[in-house]
């Protein structure tokens, strides 16, 4: 009910009360981080580890600032990929869960077949996804997708299954039709338990666009990180990871703002 | 049983699918000629799942092991939280699978550097479960027990880690599919024996029978090795 009375009024108090505490929590943030690159060059520095193990934070960071384009290049392409995936899992995702909600059968007959389809190593599928949608952007998006749907199709589902049945009771009686029933009071209801899943699958389409990476591909991460390997670079192995570590942390962190901004009556944690 | 009828389904289709339309195996092979295959190649098959699996299971002990421990540390010794916790984060804060190019280099290419990824990503899963199950214990009741005289150990078998197991349980499920996933992906990198090696070597090959009898036998068994775990959980957390 109460994603209903999202009025301007009440999104406008909402800015200040959910804008302060992510700056404070940027600021903190920034300063972790330079506590943590303090403690990394200097345990390095004092323990002389060897740069075949770990390799100085400034040495990695100056491997970065020798080819800036090749890492921007791979960033960008990872960062397309894991999008393209992220959004299309989240889209058939919340789908099912309503196709489920409204079709019992179905979800009887189909959520077994998606469970076990869960237990299966989806990424020995790689390389027969690569085969099929040949070596684009979209064989690795789809190896995304099929990392993130099912979380977001169980907690969808979830979600909408928790309404109370006196509300939507309710909401007909005033004469609600079943599209309004869904989406004003179903899917808001559902949206914290959806944000739980989302949150999942950030890091879920990452590890599915890189891994997609593997089986072929000229740009990228993955690319990165496997070429590393083979040439035993470390120093670029840990460049390109840093790279995968900023992607994972900013798509995360956008995600739990947006659920910030959207489920402001409080997310579920 | 509609789930029953929904498998059979599935598979009447694929395999319709695939005689009927007389797809090539590279595109999609039916399901009797992926048994067939298998019966073929039991041999290397049993051979590789049972390498595979001996990675998974042993990592996944580890894992679980230091996953939990860290996660009684932190509950134990509060001062650790704020040393600890941020480190664990940051590397937690890397996809799993881009470590997985550094520990072959390290561990080499034989059953160690698996069982060292597998490790990694089983003890963040069962970690951050583990921790907020014990952190899900009211203030109130540690106060309780600790004023009728119980000391940091009773408060801990006590109250926090019957509090914290069904949680913990969740976590060590989900971490039985990612142990094979994981054990999979960093076979097909580099190894010499194992699934994700008959994996990579059929892509090769170009064999796709092969690669789809090294999926079906991963997946038999970590469906094998997840209703393990489930039966066990059921059977120790009888409160639930």
């Amino acid at each position: 009910m109460s994603a209903s009375l999202s009025a301007p009024a009440m999104r406008a108090t909402g800015v200040w009360r959910h804008t302060a505490p992510v700056l404070l929590g940027l600021g903190r943030l920034v300063l972790g981080l330079a506590i943590a690159a303090a403690v990394w060059e200097g345990a390095v520095l004092a323990f002389g580890i060897r740069p075949e193990y770990l390799p100085r934070l400034s040495a990695i960071l100056s491997t970065i600032a020798a080819t800036p384009e090749a890492y921007a290049a791979g960033f960008l392409r990872t960062l397309l990929e894991t999008l393209l995936g992220f959004a299309a899992g989240v889209l058939v995702g919340v789908l099912n869960g309503v196709l489920f909600l409204r079709a019992p059968v179905l979800r009887d007959m189909l959520f077994p077949i998606f469970v076990v389809s869960q237990t299966i190593p989806v990424i020995a599928f790689g390389a027969l996804v690569v085969l099929w949608f040949g070596n684009t952007l979209l064989a690795k998006a789809v190896i995304a997708f099929y990392l993130t749907f099912f979380p977001v199709t169980v907690n969808t589902l979830l979600g909408l299954q928790s309404v109370d049945p006196r509300q939507v009771a309710l909401l007909r009686s005033f004469g609600a039709n079943g599209r309004q029933i869904l989406f004003r009071l179903l899917l808001p209801t559902a949206l914290p338990q959806i944000f739980v899943a989302l949150r999942l699958g950030s890091s879920l389409s990452l590890v599915g666009a890189i891994v997609g990476e593997w089986f072929g591909d000229t740009t990228g991460l993955g690319v990165i990180l496997l070429q590393a390997m083979y040439t035993e670079q470390v120093t670029v192995m840990w460049a390109a990871i840093l790279c995968a570590a900023l992607l994972g942390t900013g798509f995360y962190a956008l995600v739990s703002l947006a659920e910030r901004w959207l489920v402001f009556w409080g997310a579920e944690q | 049983m509609r789930g029953v009828l929904g498998g059979v389904l599935l598979i009447l289709l694929w395999e319709g699918m695939a005689r009927g339309f007389a797809l090539p195996s590279y595109t999609l092979p039916a399901v009797s000629e992926i048994l067939g295959s298998i019966w073929i190649q039991r041999a290397s098959l049993i051979s590789g799942g049972a390498t595979t699996l001996l990675e998974a299971v042993v990592g996944y002990g580890l894992g679980t092991t230091i996953g939990i421990g860290l996660a009684v540390l932190i509950t134990v010794l509060p001062w650790s939280r704020t040393a600890l916790l941020p480190v664990v984060m940051a590397v937690n804060s890397v996809p799993v699978a881009a470590y997985s190019p550094l520990v072959l280099l390290w561990f080499g290419i034989g059953v160690s550097s698996k069982i060292v990824m597998v490790t990694l990503a089983v003890g963040f899963t069962v970690f951050l479960s583990a921790l907020a199950g014990f952190d899900r214990v009211d203030r109130r009741s540690v106060d309780l027990l600790r004023s009728f005289g119980a000391g940091q150990a009773a408060v801990l078998w006590r109250l926090r880690l019957p509090a914290a197991l069904p949680l913990i349980a969740a976590g060590m499920r989900v971490a039985t599919v990612r142990s094979l996933i994981v054990a999979i992906v960093t076979e097909m990198l580099g190894a010499n024996s194992g699934l994700g090696w008959i994996i990579y070597q059929a892509v090769v090959q170009i064999d796709f029978v092969q690669v789809w009898s090294a999926i079906f036998v991963a997946s038999a068994i970590s469906l094998a090795f997840f209703g393990l775990i489930g039966w066990i959980e059921r059977r120790v957390i009888f409160w639930r």
